[in-house]
């Protein structure tokens, strides 16, 4: 038990450290002996965890994007109509990005290394089918017309917010992602909420960027 | 090998717990007996008397458990960042939810109205009900959705006031009818404290909170007692 959470530890060590160095000088730029040092360990004891710095870059992607989404989870699958989790959801999901260093370094490694990693069929795919679902129960709720197909819906919202993080990192470093996801929603909304509901959900997210504005400032 | 034992213990007190609540959560306090929990719970006299000296002992356990449960459910919609009033309005319905469908919820508040008063366990949970709605109302103020020159002890007084009243008045085996009575005093409570800018929205939420919540609700059998 001791040895277990000892080697738990060192693995943590190693991913903080990797995620501090590709935030400071990028993933290319970073040696697995940088991570060596910042980390303060011998090379055995990285290599006993990760043979590659690939496989380090794997297990941040996959450790960033399950936080991701047992955030977006625990939200969606409240007893909340599902839209409103589903609007929400992502706010909360925008908001982890700025405050979780792993979270955000897994992002931005998944979109570099998105072709060639079947994590990033796995995560992208979880995604659709998690935003789908909700949809086809925002259908049933009345909320989202149902003459338009969830798996449309589902694929166009998750596109959208990975297209707004993306501009987000790119032009202002993220700092604007919430402002970004409210604007993205301004426009989504018109084209799949049911008449009846519109108001409601321009409200909504009105009070929903209130909430979030100023952003804050990511450490 | 020493921890079987403490398991089987745990094991019988849950059992003798989920028994009791099965019983108080559908007749008064003075007409269910030990015997009564004893042939529902399947252990022995002896076994009771190990875990619970009596049955106001017992009673009081109920009301504990249920406390400690429903608190981990208001943390954990605390945890979903929505605002202040809108998580005090999802709390409610939360509890109402679970008072109508769930037995150690519906014994709990059951037990705190009927033996609460006389060693002051009623004063206790309730008060620490209406702190933890105050710090909720108070955040609200901040959003600005409650009246800024509002008390929040106030607010959070009136709802917990209400919500128990609605108890007597309403009826838990009518679940449409319960959180139609629920969303009528909560409409009706609003412009008393809210912003009027935000009734409208609010109202909403409120009525849409209604409709999942009656999907939700599922009124507890009235046969099961043996």
């Amino acid at each position: 038990m001791v040895r277990q959470a000892r080697s738990e530890a060192t693995r943590k060590k190693i991913i903080t450290s990797a995620v501090e160095l590709f935030n400071e000088i990028g993933y290319p730029a970073t040696g697995l002996g940088d991570i060596i040092e910042r980390a303060e360990m011998t090379k055995g004891a990285l290599y006993y965890h990760f043979d590659s710095k690939e496989s380090l870059a794997t297990a941040i992607i996959e450790e960033g994007s399950t936080r991701l989404a047992e955030a977006f989870r625990n939200i969606s699958s409240s007893s909340a109509p599902a839209l409103e989790g589903m609007i929400h959801g992502v706010f909360v999901v925008a908001d982890l990005m700025l405050t979780d260093q792993i979270a955000r370094s897994g992002t931005q490694l998944l979109r570099a290394f998105g072709e060639f990693n079947d994590v990033a069929e796995r995560t992208y795919s979880g995604w659709t089918a998690e935003m789908t679902g909700r949809t086809r129960q925002a259908i049933d709720e009345g909320d989202v017309r149902a003459e338009l197909d969830p798996q449309a819906i589902g694929e166009t919202i998750v596109g959208a917010m990975l297209g707004v993080e993306l501009l987000a990192s790119a032009i202002t470093a993220g700092a604007d992602v919430l402002q970004r996801v409210t604007r993205a929603w301004q426009v989504l909304l018109p084209g799949i909420v049911s008449q009846e509901s519109l108001a409601y959900f321009e409200e909504f997210l009105a009070r929903e960027s209130m909430r979030h504005s100023p952003a804050p400032l990511a450490e | 090998m020493t921890e079987q034992p403490d398991r089987r213990a745990d094991t019988t007190r849950q059992q003798i717990l989920r028994a009791a609540s099965r019983q108080f959560a559908r007749r008064s306090y003075s007409l269910v007996s030990l015997d009564d929990i004893l042939a529902d719970a399947e252990v022995t006299k002896g076994a009771m008397y190990f875990h619970f000296r009596s049955k106001h002992a017992l009673a009081a356990a109920i009301i504990e458990l249920r406390f400690v449960v429903a608190s981990a459910s208001v943390d954990e919609l605390l945890a979903r960042k929505l605002s202040g009033l809108e998580t005090l309005i999802d709390i409610v319905y939360l509890v109402a939810v679970e008072d109508i469908s769930d037995e150690i919820a519906r014994a709990g508040l059951n037990l705190l109205e009927s033996i609460g008063r006389t060693d002051g366990l009623q004063a206790d949970v309730l008060g620490q009900w209406v702190v933890a709605f105050a710090a909720i109302a108070g955040k609200a103020i901040k959003d600005g959705d409650i009246i800024s020159d509002r008390d929040p002890h106030d607010i959070a007084r009136i709802l917990v006031s209400m919500y128990l009243g609605l108890r007597q008045t309403s009826n838990l085996a009518e679940p449409e009818q319960f959180l139609r009575d629920l969303e009528n005093m909560w409409t009706l409570a609003l412009p008393g404290f809210v912003d009027p800018d935000r009734i409208d929205y609010l109202t909403q939420f409120i009525k849409r909170r209604t409709a999942v919540a009656q999907k939700k609700a599922t009124p507890l059998a009235a046969d099961a007692l043996g």
